[in-house]
């Protein structure tokens, strides 16, 4: 459902979401959203539980972060916990457990709008109905494709200079390796965006000149209802969760 | 009627540069002309079609002098995109230049900046396709997960897409397997349309064109006349300005009492007398080597790219001294995954590989440069002084010593990286992935001696190519990787002969095969 689900209003609805999540300090709702995205992620999703699971450890490591500083440094913590105030947080609750499960429930609510919709389509359908610039649109794309080139030209690279230093490829290169790297690879992608924005002129694309686009799929109904069941959703848990 | 484009007097030079790049030339194409034009790496073909758009100088710095016209009109009444609906560009390198995220994007691109009506823009995506061939299936395919060959292919039905009457295409067969080439030459090349295509090396668009024009290696026309005409009235003046020749005229050449001019390969063979074999063999087949003992051996190895799947399984392979193998094969089916662990720099998923640590050429030459200027890169090899003059001077790059190796042309690139590699005794087993990529015929006649050079001297040495007649001129023995597996290992000749095979493999025979069906029948 989510991977038929128009790109734009199921970004709007994230955004709700996740501005849900930032402004109500409350320990129940932030569970609450973050087991919903993860839910969504597993069974609208398909995603398997084990790539769930890596793709939280960033977010649960700079949640840790925020509960060890509020946990360890209470003093320092004065701003959390005058945030759970104002937002009506119980004063037994540690603002660095809610903190904690903020990041998780926003970087699961991301991880909703980017596993399950398609690129391409997202900034076709910005260039169509949010007025993104052709120009702006077709840069996105290009690096998009970049990203994949990039890590193989990384590889070539690391090759390259394996061979140079008569030593085997080691799987992860070391800060040295890192810093050689750097040079080359910023060349590497600073001509491969010139080769582009030439390619794209070759082919008539010019700031202010008229383009048409391919059609794109419309904003359909089920999108509204599932808009609107994502915004009811939200506000029945702000409704009957303990306060 | 005016002509579709016409360069009067041109000359072009890159921001810096301290001489032309190109020019002072003059050049038309009469509406509807199909012209190859031919030159030898590094004399600003490419910029002479960027120029075409006025993408030179007005994008790319540089000054340009001259007139050039496209139908009729001053290029620099437009900016170079308001030529879009007037000229078509199929770029060197497509995996770079796609702009769209899907084929389907891809294709509409053009149609779009056209400004052509939303509801016309699908069918002329799905006519686009079909005339190049491409599966209907691809169209929601990612770009990213096309091969290099599929990208080209992809940017080739985008400029069908965009329907402009003048087409400018810059070696649009290289990185192409044979079967590829030949289609995109047909395709490309459909009578009709003005179309100026840039090669370094006469291959299938020969027989798509009416004309060719031959730069020579200042950057002025040499030759202009039809192909066949040119290829034999001017076969010297040509091999001169180090462009490789067709079989024939190449034979001719060099056995001038033997292979007359302009005649078909075949026809002219069947008057050369069987005691000439000895003769005509050296000039097509590598001097026989002696393989020594075995350097490399892959045992049921299971090989994949870093990080992705395996792509050849439970592979034996076996690379001895002093031998040349050729590694053939559509594209995607492994060939440059199978470098990496030949040369030791990847262990296998599964299986076993003995033998001493070797080196690989890249296909993009740019890996192998580390410092900032070709006689640098030459003197980390360790050489004397006199040494690495000598290096220079052999493989064609003292004029660009003291250049960066990434302002050089593609072609001095590729030697550049090749010389890098091969004048250096470290490694033992050298793969060249693509090594004639970029290269003029001088460059490869010289890379051919020097592998065969490097082999003499107790190297193991696997070329990974697309090119069927540089194959059978280096080469000892052949493997065909398809489908995962090795399809064939033997003696290159036989394959090379062996039709239904080469098939198989999507490959086709090369130029020279008619003249080893004539060595067959003179034995």
């Amino acid at each position: 459902m989510l991977k038929a689900f128009h790109p734009l209003p199921k970004l709007a609805l994230c955004l709700v979401w996740i501005v849900a999540s930032l402004v109500v300090f409350r320990l129940s709702f932030q569970i609450a959203l973050f087991a919903a995205a993860t839910l969504l992620l597993l069974f609208d999703a398909r995603v398997p539980p084990r790539r769930l699971l890596l793709l939280m450890v960033p977010f649960a490591l700079f949640g840790f972060g925020f509960f060890t500083t509020s946990v360890l440094f209470r003093a320092e913590s004065g701003f959390a916990v005058l945030m759970a105030r104002e937002q009506g947080g119980a004063p037994d609750v540690a603002p660095g457990l809610v903190l904690f499960f903020r990041v998780l429930a926003c970087g699961m609510i991301s991880a909703v709008f980017t596993l399950t919709t398609d690129p391409g389509q997202f900034v076709r359908a910005l260039i169509q109905h949010a007025r993104l610039p052709a120009q702006v649109g077709f840069a996105l794309m290009q690096a998009m494709h970049m990203v994949p080139d990039l890590r193989a030209e990384m590889l070539q690279l690391r090759m390259a200079r394996a061979i140079r230093l008569g030593r085997p490829l080691r799987r992860v290169p070391g800060p040295g390796e890192a810093i050689a790297l750097a040079i080359p690879l910023l060349a590497w992608a600073i001509r491969r965006a010139s080769r582009a924005a030439l390619s794209f002129e070759a082919r008539g694309l010019q700031p202010g000149r008229g383009r048409t686009q391919l059609p794109q799929p419309p904003v359909l109904r089920m999108d509204w209802v599932c808009l609107l069941g994502g915004l009811g959703f939200l506000a029945l848990l702000l409704a009957f969760l303990p306060r | 009627m005016p002509d579709g484009l016409s360069f009067d007097r041109v000359s072009l030079r890159h921001a810096a540069a301290k001489a032309d790049t190109v020019g002072p030339l003059s050049l038309s194409l009469r509406e509807g002309e199909r012209v190859l034009l031919l030159g030898p790496s590094g004399v600003g073909k490419s910029t002479l079609l960027q120029a075409a758009t006025g993408l030179f100088p007005r994008s790319i710095p540089g000054e340009a002098r001259g007139r050039i016209r496209l139908k009729g009109q001053p290029v620099e009444s437009r900016p170079p995109a308001g030529w879009a609906d007037t000229c078509g560009f199929l770029f060197q390198d497509a995996a770079q230049t796609l702009a769209g995220f899907t084929v389907r994007d891809e294709i509409a691109f053009g149609p779009e900046n056209r400004g052509v009506a939303a509801a016309r823009i699908p069918g002329l995506v799905t006519e686009a396709m079909r005339r190049a061939g491409i599966p209907p299936g691809w169209a929601e395919r990612r770009i990213s997960t096309l091969s290099g060959g599929e990208r080209q292919l992809v940017a080739l039905a985008a400029l069908l897409a965009q329907d402009a009457p003048v087409t400018l295409a810059d070696e649009p067969a290289a990185n192409l397997s044979p079967e590829a080439a030949r289609r995109m030459a047909s395709l490309l090349l459909a009578p009709g349309r003005t179309t100026l295509v840039v090669e370094h090396r006469p291959g299938p668009i020969t027989d798509h064109v009416e004309r060719c024009v031959v730069l020579g290696r200042d950057g002025r026309v040499i030759a202009d006349g039809p192909s066949l005409e040119v290829m034999t009235r001017d076969a010297a003046l040509v091999a001169e300005a180090g462009i490789a020749l067709p079989l024939a005229a190449h034979l001719h050449l060099i056995l001038p009492d033997l292979i007359e001019p302009g005649l078909p390969l075949r026809e002219t063979l069947r008057r050369v007398p069987t005691a000439q074999r000895g003769r005509v063999r050296d000039a097509v087949l590598p001097s026989p080597g002696t393989a020594g003992k075995a350097l490399v051996t892959l045992d049921r190895a299971d090989c994949a790219p870093a990080f992705g799947p395996v792509v050849l399984r439970n592979l034996s392979l076996t690379l001895h001294a002093g031998e040349v193998l050729a590694i053939l094969g559509p594209n995607g089916a492994g060939k440059s995954t199978l470098a990496a662990y030949l040369t030791g720099l990847l262990p296998p998923r599964a299986g076993r590989r003995t033998g001493p640590p070797g080196a690989v050429a890249f296909q993009n030459p740019e890996a192998h440069f580390s410092r900032e200027s070709v006689r640098a890169e030459i003197e980390g090899l360790g050489h004397a002084e006199d040494g690495v003059a000598r290096i220079l001077a052999d493989w064609a790059l003292a004029t660009v010593a003291d250049q960066h190796p990434f302002t050089l042309s593609q072609g001095q690139k590729r030697r550049l990286s090749l010389a890098l590699l091969a004048e250096t005794d470290r490694w033992p087993v050298l793969v060249l992935d693509e090594p004639t990529a970029g290269l003029d015929g001088a460059a490869e006649a010289m890379l051919g001696r020097r592998i065969r050079a490097l082999a003499r001297d107790g190297r193991a040495l696997a070329v990974i190519t697309h090119d069927m007649d540089f194959a059978l001129a280096v080469a000892d023995r052949a493997i065909v990787l398809n489908h995962g597996r090795v399809q064939f290992d033997g003696p290159c000749p036989a394959l090379m002969r062996d039709r239904a095979m080469l098939g198989s493999a999507g490959l086709l025979p090369p130029e020279a095969a008619p003249v080893l069906d004539w060595l067959e029948a003179a034995c």
